[in-house]
Formats: C-alpha cells, structure tokens, sequence
C-alpha cells in the first residue's frame, strides 16, 4: 500500500500537511534532546557529550528497520521509495564544508532553526549565515556546476554493493551503532566537562 | 536496567530478526481486481470515435495514438499520427516511457476492441495512467466515420448534426463516399505530421533531508 503518496492513496496536499507535522514533531524532538543549544552539540566535536551522535544514529536505524519491517509485512513498497541519488565527490566537499560550518557555528541547518524558535541569538546569527551561504551557492551556481555533478552515482545501496541481503546489513548496522554508543560512553567519561 | 542496555535489547532483537527472514521482493501490483473491476464496469477507458476524429482533425497534440495490431496490419492502414506497439511487445522495457507518461493522452486501438482493452487493461493494472481505448475499435471507427449513415429525415436535431460533423470528419480524414474523391483514401502522406513522443523522465519521489 506505501508509499502513501507515490500510490496515491494521499494527496499531494496531504503528503506536504502530514510532512508539516511530522517537521512539527522532529523539531519538538530537537528542542527536547537538547539540541538547541550550541554547546552540546558542539560537545560531539570535543568528546563530551555524544547525544547527537546517539540520536541520530538511534533515528536514522528505528526507521531504517522500521522500512525493513514495513516491507516484510507488505505496507510499503521499497523499490517506490525515492532514495536520494549520491553525487560521491561532492557529498565529500559538501559534508566537510557542513562539518566546519557546525564547529564554528555550532549548529546544523535544523537545529538552527529550533534555537532560533526559542530565541537563542547565535542561533539567528547562524540562519543569516546559512542564508548567505544559500545566496553563494546560488548565484555562483556556474562555478560550483562541474563539482555539484561530479560522480553521478545514481542510487546505490550499500547492501547490493556488498551483494548482501539488506536485513544482514541493517544487522551490521545496528551493531556499529551499538558499538558507537558504547564508545560515545567511554568517550564522555573520558573527556568530561561539569558546566556547559 | 542502564537505558543504554535497555536500547541494546530493542534494537539488537528486531535486527536479528529482520537479518533471519526473506527478502520481500514480491511487487504489489498497484490496483486490487476490485477496483479494476470498478473501472472496467463504468468504462472510464474508452474513447467515442467522434471525440477521436475531433481531436485529430484538431491535432490535438496531447494525444498519442497506438496502434496494437501486428506491424503488418499497421503498414497496411493505421490512424494518422499513430506509432505500432503490437500487443506481445506491450510490457516491454522500451515502451515504458510511452505507456508509463503523465504528458499525454495514449489512445490504444485495434481492429475489434478486445486487444486495445487488454493492452489497456495490462498497463491499468500496472498502476499507469493516461491510457484510453478507441471504443469499437477500427471496425467501427470506419463504420460511424469513414462511412456514416445518413439518419432519416424525421431524425433529432442532434442525430443530424453528429452525421454532419462524421461527413465533414470523414472527408477530413479520408473516408468513404464522396470524400475519397477529394483525397486519396488512407494515405499517410496526407495524413498530419506524426506528433514526436517525448519520452518523460518518470516523477521523482518526495525528496528530503537534515
């Protein structure tokens, strides 16, 4: 029957209201973690506190088995499901640009947003700069153009590069998961920091 | 019991279980028989010959007829503006894009209705959209069309008027009768430019992100 919307069962419409909430939601949870708060998240970077780790990590393998499941017992379909393509070179470029901008901002792009709803000031300091960044992407998209196509990979996943079933790789996945919250344990208790 | 634990066991049992079962690699296909059942009996896919010859002698560029006969028979007299895409060959890879569109209007037809309904039926059942069936077929097509038959002279108003619009239709279209005297009957070269068919890249998907 799922998607839902790919199969037409909800509406365009419908489909952009129910990601409003669902953005309702994912921001509340944001604000909840604590994660409007530019000092525990850049606590991932300096080793004491790993909560953003953790949550993301613990989000992005509920969903992954979540789908699994979902697709076992027939409520989705997975092959409708969009996956975004992988550009390789400039998902590199890209995500070492993001990871300097969160050091030194100390937000991500969401997170931002949810300091900012609670009136933290660096937070709107942090979206006028996202927005600049946005505007220099933009206007020197010709310069930017090679780079943001380079290595076109299509959507691949990792399982089927493996040539493994994705249940055995969500298996593996889960423990490296598990494994790294392990580690971000250790990690805390090694490098702690009593006010922040 | 440390929550960290606690996450340890719900996560680790479900993806013990998810890496033990099958892979579900069946495909759904997008409509239960019932709801095909239900368009089938309201016969939302057909096409009346008279909407068809509007279109064409409009050239309406959103239609795209199919002809689903054997290539012979498309050779030997097709629609204008038609492409031959024989029955086997409809779930062929290569005429996806053409059958699998959100652009234009595909208009299936064949001599009787029986085949352009099964290749309708085939794609319906795939979940595509914009496919139709020429009603009666080329059968009656040229029945009502190419050779209309002159109602009585007590007929409505109506009656008169859609035999007027089949006369001028055929003779546009090259017909019987006093019209093939006008134009050389069914030949392609008087027949409208055949409309290129732009393959569309398929919808993408709702996309997101952080």
């Amino acid at each position: 029957m799922g998607p839902l919307s790919v199969n037409e069962i909800i509406s365009p419409n419908t489909n952009l209201f129910l990601a409003f909430i669902i953005g309702i939601g994912f921001g509340f949870v944001l604000e909840q973690c604590g994660f409007s708060s530019s000092r525990k998240l850049a606590g991932l970077f300096y080793g004491y506190d790993m909560v953003v780790l953790k949550v993301f990590f613990t989000g992005g393998v509920t969903a992954m088995l979540g789908l699994l499941f979902f697709s076992l017992f027939g409520w989705v379909d997975l092959n409708l499901v969009y996956i975004n393509p992988t550009f390789l070179a400039s998902a590199i470029v890209g995500g070492l640009v993001m990871g300097a901008g969160f050091i030194m901002g100390g937000f991500c792009p969401g997170t931002s947003f949810c300091g900012a709803a609670i009136g933290k000031i660096d937070a709107m300091i942090f979206i006028v700069g996202l927005f600049i960044g946005v505007f220099i992407f933009a206007f020197g998209y010709p310069l930017f153009e090679a780079l943001y196509k380079a290595g076109d990979m299509g959507a691949p996943k990792i399982s089927s590069m493996l040539s493994i079933s994705d249940g055995i790789f969500a298996f593996i996945l889960v423990v490296i998961a598990l494994g790294m919250f392990y580690v971000s344990e250790w990690v805390e208790k090694k490098f702690p920091r009593e006010e922040y | 019991m440390k929550p960290l634990h606690f996450l340890t066991l719900i996560l680790i049992i479900p993806a013990v279980i998810i890496a033990l079962v099958p892979q579900n690699t069946t495909h759904p296909y997008k409509l239960t028989a019932e709801q095909l059942l239900t368009e089938i009996r309201t016969g939302t896919q057909f096409v009346s010959p008279d909407e068809l010859a509007d279109q064409i002698i409009k050239q309406d560029p959103s239609i795209q007829l199919i002809d689903v006969r054997n290539p012979r028979e498309f050779d030997q007299f097709s629609l204008p503006g038609a492409i031959n895409i024989p029955l086997q060959d409809i779930l062929s890879d290569r005429n996806d894009d053409l059958l699998n569109q959100s652009t234009k209007m595909n208009i299936f037809y064949s001599n009787g209705s029986t085949e352009a309904n099964e290749a309708w039926l085939l794609t319906r059942q795939l979940g595509y959209q914009n496919n139709y069936v020429l009603l009666g077929g080329l059968n009656y097509w040229t029945e009502t069309i190419m050779n209309p038959s002159k109602p009585g002279s007590f007929s409505p108003n109506d009656e008169i008027a859609r035999y007027d619009f089949r006369k001028a239709a055929s003779m546009k279209l090259g017909g019987g009768g006093e019209a093939a005297l006008a134009t050389p009957a069914q030949d392609k070269s008087t027949t409208a430019p055949k409309p290129g068919v732009v393959p569309v890249k398929k919808k993408k998907k709702a996309s997101g992100g952080c």
